[in-house]
């Protein structure tokens, strides 16, 4: 059958529905415009889908049965660019555990609640570090360094990240600035508290904030994207509080029974269905824009239903795209449509050409870093919930650039964080890692014995200093193997900036007094790991860069509107000349900060962009406006 | 780089396919924007309020996850409560507090007979940001020709609105009082917020 199915125009069309276009899909059907929101997996309800059936750990854990089927979604990895790239084709532990989205809430469904915002020095990380420390300081520390600006400073997002906490209903109680004023560089200030309180602390966080206090540090507790109170949006959505049932970490991070873990399906999506506006496709792979390179518009998308038929989905001739996919997803259906200049490394020159897949960084902590552990003797709480994040505290004092880093070899820091709950539930069995001898039979049943009611705990940290971007480090399309559609998946190539090992050997002798003051035993400090001598060998929902936002569109592929660039026009005109497309969700550069801070991070971009695009909904059809000042 | 070539023919891939249904607006528990900051205004005005008082009737319903549509406030507290709300609502005030006695629209449904229902507080009335609403001091009920009831008591539930932590009457008290006057449907819809809550049956 060869029959193409045409849907009706809409105003905006989201292209994948996780986080960030369930903001956009709520703030504009707000501002009355009608959204049609394409995603390649189901709609999920948490009572229905998961209520019973999460609790099949076979089926989650190692089948992966909620997650991103990969004939759809896979890459292929390299760690350079003179190695042949080969494809992800199973999730495996403990390298592939990583869930990745799947349907309405995207990869939101499947993560700890983790959630924080930048620093002030994460946003501005090149201008700063140039000013203080001399502008050669990035280039000897980070070979290659691509590192750039976000577009706009911390002071300019702090809005934007209000708006996203609401919306979210995060919790805690600030950010640890002894005075809360926005002249405070070193901690995110915050306008608002964060509107749910945080989770019961533990024993162990308990501990450690009284004992980092003691030191001079400035603790505040963990930041949890899992609502710790019954809670009711700025959109009117209702939300269930937690009920500390540890099944949402661990291996998979499982999904949530009461909606209690934000993601768009159950905070933003709701709102923009009842508005009546909008319209959710869904088990529907979008696989190509059509771009009309004269006009620089795109006119519509194509996707495949779930039957594998051909939709497409137009806008209204003043329409605007907003690609909300994950990751590589978006970057690589812009490669496949034409969309943005795409990048292309050069290895005899170190440098590269074009924006789009430039910048590729991991927001994660790296399979083989240097780590301070020792062990806790007190009758620990052992309470099995998820969401490590609740229950604990975290201090900015060794982030960002927040101590001295004159003669050392990396730049950031790390947060430091202890005393999240100890559960995750299923996670207290130990699959994630993989079984070796010695944790099989009796002594697999020895560990296990105690897991709920604990006498001791060990604490510590793997210091995560940023993955600096790099000229060598990006995103292209695999030349070699295909989706099941029979178009090039993306090819990664990555490996650790040396930043990450230099880093973390500096920090984990920081930390260590930590632990000796809280009265741990046992204390060892890992080795220090040489640069290069681990590689990246997995993929992961932490991936971050490639579509960054910038100032420069030669070398940011984004506005500070979440529009897209490479033609400097794009600030200044109307769609006449511009581009009717958006996305959000790229990280400009990480930091430290937990991994999924890195949402956090992105989330306010995506208030930025909705409302970047609302002004060019008002604006489209006039000439020579500038409608994104 | 130039877009690859569109394919315009149906594919069926053989993955499995989770099969999924979006919900219908009505299904989906939203709170009207009018109702949402008119919440946010009442708990701004009674934070730290010394005296019990909680967000009741279908406005404290939805708040709690319940499926209905609030078209005014219903506020419990005590008769000390009533006054002070009166103090710190005054603005909004449109009758003062004094005791009222009324018959509900709907009937208690005991059996096969219907039976008036007749409520007595100490009830002041107030609109605030276009909503109405009654508060009502220490409010009892009365079923057909049976005795008044005691004053209705309650432990308060909270709810985090935006950034405003407000007093609801808890669910399960109200569906209490509905099993009693034989209000089954509101059960069920206590029931099927209270099972996406805690995945549990009250």
């Amino acid at each position: 059958m060869s029959a193409t199915i045409t849907e009706p125009a809409v105003d905006v069309v989201c292209l994948g529905v996780g986080y960030m276009s369930g903001v956009v899909a709520a703030e504009l059907t707000k501002a009355g415009y009608t959204v049609v929101g394409i995603t390649k997996g189901p709609y999920w309800d948490y009572v229905n889908d998961f209520s019973m059936t999460k609790y099949d750990e076979w089926g989650v854990g190692l089948g992966r049965k909620y997650d991103s089927p990969l004939p759809l979604q896979s890459t292929t990895i390299r760690n350079n660019s003179s190695q042949f790239a080969l494809p992800v084709r199973r999730y495996t532990m403990p390298i592939q555990y990583h869930a990745l989205g799947h349907g309405v809430g995207g990869a939101a469904q499947h993560y700890g609640g983790g959630m924080g915002r930048y620093g002030p020095w994460a946003y501005q990380m090149k201008f700063l570090t140039d000013g203080r420390y001399g502008s050669g300081f990035l280039g000897n520390i980070n070979p290659q360094d691509d590192t750039h600006d976000w577009p706009l400073t911390y002071l300019e997002y702090e809005p934007y990240y209000k708006e996203w906490e609401k919306a979210h209903g995060i919790c805690g109680d600030y950010n640890g600035s002894p005075t809360n004023l926005s002249s405070d560089t070193n901690n995110p200030w915050m306008s608002a508290n964060y509107p749910l309180p945080p989770h019961p602390t533990t024993p162990v966080g308990t501990l450690f904030q009284s004992t980092v206090q003691g030191m001079g540090y400035h603790p505040f507790p963990t930041v949890s994207a899992l609502a710790s109170q019954a809670y009711t949006n700025q959109y009117g959505v209702t939300v269930n509080p937690c009920v500390y049932d540890g099944y949402c970490g661990g291996p998979c991070d499982y999904a949530c029974e009461t909606g209690a873990k934000a993601n768009a399906a159950y905070r933003t999506i709701p709102y923009a269905l009842n508005t009546g506006k909008f319209t959710l496709v869904t088990n529907a792979y979008v696989f190509r824009l059509t771009y009309n390179s004269t006009t620089h518009q795109i006119t519509d998308c194509h996707y495949y239903d779930g039957h594998g038929n051909v939709h497409v989905q137009p806008i209204n001739p003043t329409g605007v795209f907003f690609n909300g996919m994950w990751g590589y997803n978006m970057i690589r259906l812009m490669l496949l449509s034409g969309v943005g200049n795409p990048y292309v490394y050069n290895s005899s020159t170190g440098m590269g050409t074009g924006t789009v897949g430039r910048g590729l960084t991991n927001g994660y902590t790296p399979n083989k870093g240097t780590s301070v552990s020792g062990t806790l003797s007190i009758g620990a709480n052992g309470y099995p919930a998820g969401n490590g994040a609740g229950g604990g505290y975290s201090m900015f004092d060794l982030m960002d650039d927040n101590f001295d880093h004159t003669n050392l070899n990396f730049i950031g820091g790390t947060l430091v964080s202890a005393g999240g709950y100890q559960g995750s539930g299923p996670g207290n069995i130990t699959f994630a890692g993989g079984v070796g001898s010695s944790a099989m039979g009796g002594p697999f049943k020895a560990t296990q014995k105690d897991k709920y009611l604990l006498t001791k705990v060990s604490v510590g940290t793997t210091p995560f200093t940023p993955d600096l971007p790099t000229y060598m480090n990006y995103i292209d399309l695999d030349p070699h193997y295909t989706d099941a559609y029979g178009d090039p998946i993306s090819r990664i190539t990555h490996d650790w900036t040396p930043n990450v090992y230099n880093g973390a050997a500096y920090l984990v002798n920081q930390c260590k007094p930590i632990l000796t003051q809280m009265g741990a035993t046992n204390i060892s400090v890992g080795s220090a790991v040489a640069p290069y001598s681990y590689h990246t060998d997995w993929w992961g929902h932490h991936l971050r860069g490639g579509l960054r936002v910038g100032t420069d569109p030669n070398a940011g592929t984004a506005t500070a509107w979440a529009a897209l660039s490479g033609y400097n026009q794009l600030y200044f005109t109307s769609n006449t000349t511009g581009l009717n497309y958006f996305a959000a969700g790229e990280i400009t550069n990480t930091t430290g900060n937990n991994a999924t801070a890195g949402t956090h991070a992105a989330g306010p971009q995506s208030y930025r962009a909705a409302e970047g695009i609302v002004k060019y909904l008002q604006n489209a059809t006039t000439s020579n406006v500038n409608y994104l000042a | 780089m130039p877009a690859l070539v569109i394919p315009d023919k149906s594919k069926h891939l053989n993955i499995p396919l989770i099969e999924s249904r979006v919900p219908k607006p009505e299904e989906l528990v939203v709170i009207s924007q009018p109702v949402l900051n008119a919440t946010i205004r009442i708990g701004e005005a009674l934070k730290d309020c010394p005296e019990k008082w909680a967000i009741g009737g279908d406005a404290g319903e939805i708040l709690a996850g319940v499926n209905v549509h609030p078209d005014h406030f219903t506020i419990l507290t005590t008769t000390a409560g009533s006054e002070e709300v009166s103090k710190r609502l005054k603005t909004f005030q449109i009758e003062g507090p004094k005791i009222v006695e009324r018959q509900l629209g709907r009937n208690a449904e005991i059996g096969l007979t219907p039976y008036p229902v007749s409520v007595k507080s100490f009830a002041s009335q107030f609109r605030v940001d276009g909503e109405r609403v009654d508060v009502h001091g220490d409010l009892q009920i009365k079923v057909g020709d049976w005795d008044w009831g005691d004053p209705l008591d309650f432990e308060p539930e909270y709810v985090y609105v935006v950034s405003v932590k407000v007093p609801v009457v808890p669910l399960e008290l109200k569906s209490e009082l509905y099993m009693g006057l034989g209000w089954t449907d509101r059960v069920k819809k206590i029931n099927q917020a209270m099972a996406r809550r805690h995945h549990k049956i009250v």
